[in-house]
């Protein structure tokens, strides 16, 4: 990959198996199975793939809500795979913040959107109830809201008032980066390009670096500089968001931007699915696949011969 | 994909001008103010609890219940420990009710020799009211005659026992609402103590799961499985038979429960999106067990606390009744029981009034604990 002091994340070999049962029993779940990627200062990168391929597991890894079973990870240039000390907990928690997928899971019911907004502050010691509200207030409505909310309890709100309060919650610690697990996918069509946009403004005026999470490319396209595309726990191909458009590479990456439909209702007419069945479509029987970067900036998992094959269609 | 798109697109769709698009969402989002009061979790479950009649019935026969076990022995006019063999076995006798022919303090004695009945040593003046049956047997004029009982036991006519007497002459009413005091603070405390230990034992095991959990969770069946009454037996003999004995008996197992019941909300909860959101913004453990998860369970928690009260009063009262309950002279409902059983067949009221209360006080903490739950259950926020 690129040279290292670009990334301000980096995750290498990255590997998040759970196990369950014992003896005979044991099954394993390979999450996450050997996740590279890496994630520049200001840049918004997308993490796609069908649901259940391990996207919130690695989003969650990189947090530290599990700990990875191997591999390396660093935010600027920190050590964030060790053993998990208080020290490196605060750091993660002071760099990192995360907006969760389900707008009604992620709220505590039972704390006012004041308490639930300003406890990242209360926590990091600020003991005065007046300044946490000023700066609660000030946060609501950045996101929108007014101050007249936070009085109120989380099931007083709809799905897209709710989300933009977990945006609040996250941003209120002032992060360098946020990790957001579909922050959309529950909400209406309407609702989220609010959303997106809301984020993306506050991505501007806080120079944030963004990992968003999506399950399918319609929601990350307009919105991603880079874009990586995950498949049954493993990353096959990260490319430039134009770059991923106009020429995909991998057959999964095709599959995925063959289902978003399209604005034109001529060609959305006859627009073809195309399927990917990972038996058909690749024979490593004999060669082994890697990671390869085809052209630059553009990362395929393809064994060699299928490398000749890519690097034909790019026409180098 | 996108780069060969308007094959096919008619040309006025192509060519449509820049300034025929407009953005349907403006870059400020502005909410509206709600005009609804905020309402917090328990003034919503305090309305929704007053919705349902029963609850609410059940509660004010439990308030009474109480109030009157503080008043009553006060106002009775006779203590507790108060012995007068002379006024032994006395039935009720209730002002008012009296004239109307129930709880008279009269009795009906049986086989009589009717000629003693003029002995005004045995029956002194106006002590028989009337007399029943007349029979013969084996050639002797026999009668069954209604006595006031309190005449004969040569009492004052002022002098009422509203739920008569014991063995030894003591009134009943004021040991059995002493009774119920006791029987009450005996269940409080053991289930505050149940409670308090369930709840931490619970969210060690819940929060921390694996290795701890196991440990735990297997102790704690362990302890379950061992005969309870020979434990409660051991800390009579090693404490004596005091109240704090017998608290301790109704711990010794008691607060497996509420630890089962903790631990498994724990599981559910510690899962959920907002405790791992205030994970990732760094809330330490004893926050997010007290302040995230452990609220949840605080609807479960009150209606197994109340359900364990009623519990706890039967406990006591089984104790008592083989014989494990508190010191002589001190009453409970248990102590009750056990000595009215043993004449129930000649005075059955000194069963029946202990039976009733503790039936009537079960059922309203029952019923009301049901009301609770339903008003604490957090998935019918919102109704009515
Ligand atoms: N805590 C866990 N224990 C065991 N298996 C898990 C756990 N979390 C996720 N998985 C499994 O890992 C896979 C990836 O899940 P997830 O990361 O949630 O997918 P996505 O977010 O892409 O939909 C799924 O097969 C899921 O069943
Ligand atoms: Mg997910």
């Amino acid at each position: 990959m690129a040279e290292e002091s670009n990334y301000i994340l980096e995750v290498k070999h990255l590997c998040q198996h759970f196990s369950s049962g014992r003896g005979k029993n044991k099954l394993l779940v390979k999450a996450v199975d050997d996740v590279s990627f890496g994630v520049r200062p200001a840049e918004t990168f997308g993490l796609v793939g069908e649901s259940g391929c391990g996207k919130t597991t690695t989003g969650r890894t990189i947090i530290r809500l599990y700990n990875p079973t191997s591999g390396e990870m660093y935010f600027n240039g920190r050590d964030i795979a060790g053993p998990m000390t208080k020290d490196l907990r605060r750091y993660l928690t002071d760099n990192i913040a995360m907006i969760f997928q389900d707008p009604i899971e992620s709220l505590n019911p039972r704390m006012t959107i004041e308490e639930i907004v300003g406890e990242g502050l209360r926590i990091r010691g600020m003991k005065d109830k007046d300044e946490v509200r000023a700066r609660v207030h000030e946060m609501l409505e950045k996101v929108g809201l007014t101050e007249e909310h936070a009085t109120r309890y989380p099931h007083e709100f709809s799905g897209g008032q709710r989300q933009r309060i977990g945006i609040a919650r996250a941003m209120i610690i002032k992060p360098k980066m946020i990790i957001a697990d579909e922050p959309v996918s529950a909400l209406d069509v309407s609702i989220q390009a609010q959303v997106i946009n809301l984020l993306n403004d506050l991505k501007e005026e806080m120079g944030l670096t963004i990992l968003f999470i999506a399950h399918n490319l319609s929601v990350v396209k307009y919105f991603s500089d880079r874009i990586g595309v995950m498949y049954y726990g493993r990353l096959v191909e990260i490319a430039r968001g134009d770059d991923l458009y106009r020429c995909p590479l991998h057959p999964y990456t095709k599959a995925l931007l063959s289902a978003i439909p399209e604005p034109n209702p001529i060609t959305e007419r006859t627009r073809k699915r195309i399927d990917y069945d990972p038996e058909r479509d690749h024979d490593y029987s004999v060669e082994k696949p890697t990671m390869v970067e085809v052209a630059p900036e553009h990362f395929v998992y393809c064994s060699p011969s299928e490398l000749e094959q890519y690097q034909k269609q790019l026409g180098l | 994909m996108m780069i060969d798109k308007n094959k096919g697109l008619p040309e006025e769709i192509l060519n449509l001008p820049e300034s025929s698009f407009e953005m349907v969402q403006t870059d400020e989002i502005k909410d509206e103010k709600f005009k609804t009061k905020p309402i917090g979790f328990f003034k919503d479950a305090l309305l929704r609890l007053q919705h349902s009649k029963i609850s609410i019935i059940s509660f004010w026969i439990i308030l009474s219940i109480i109030i009157l076990a503080l008043i009553v022995p006060n106002i009775t006019g006779f203590t507790y420990t108060e012995q007068d063999l002379a006024k032994r076995n006395l039935p009720p006798k209730i002002p008012g009710l009296e004239n109307i022919g129930i709880a008279d303090g009269s009795r009906v004695l049986t086989n009589r020799k009717k000629d003693s009945l003029s002995d005004t040593n045995r029956y002194p003046e106006g002590s028989i009211i009337e007399i029943v049956r007349e029979y013969e047997s084996k050639g002797v004029a026999m009668v069954d005659v209604k006595v006031d009982a309190y005449a004969l036991a040569g009492i004052e006519d002022d002098v009422y026992h509203w739920f008569g007497t014991d063995y030894l002459g003591r009134d009943l009413m004021t040991r059995l609402f002493k009774g119920v005091r006791i029987s009450l603070i005996i269940a409080f405390f053991s289930v505050i103590t149940n409670v308090i230990i369930g709840v931490i034992y619970g969210s060690i095991c819940g929060y921390y799961g694996g290795k701890v959990d196991m440990f735990l969770t297997h102790f704690a069946e362990v302890l379950d499985g061992m005969p309870y009454i020979v434990i409660t037996i051991l800390f009579m003999i090693l404490l004596g038979s005091g109240m704090l004995s017998i608290i301790l008996a109704l711990c010794i197992t008691g607060w497996i429960g509420t630890a089962r019941l903790i631990r498994a909300q724990f599981y559910r909860f510690k899962g959920r999106e907002y405790v791992l959101a205030a994970r990732t913004l760094g809330v330490p453990d004893v926050k997010l067990i007290f302040r995230h998860i452990l609220p949840n369970c605080i609807g479960p928690l009150i209606t197994r606390a109340m359900i364990a009260i009623p519990g706890a009063i039967f406990s006591e009262s089984f104790l008592a009744y083989i014989g494990l309950g508190i010191k002589p002279p001190e009453p409970s409902i248990g102590i009750l029981l056990s000595d009215g059983q043993s004449v129930l067949l000649q005075y059955p009221y000194q069963t029946l009034f202990p039976a009733i209360l503790i039936s009537v006080l079960m059922i309203a903490f029952n019923l009301f604990s049901n009301g609770l739950r339903d008003a604490l259950d957090p998935t019918r926020r919102g109704e009515e």
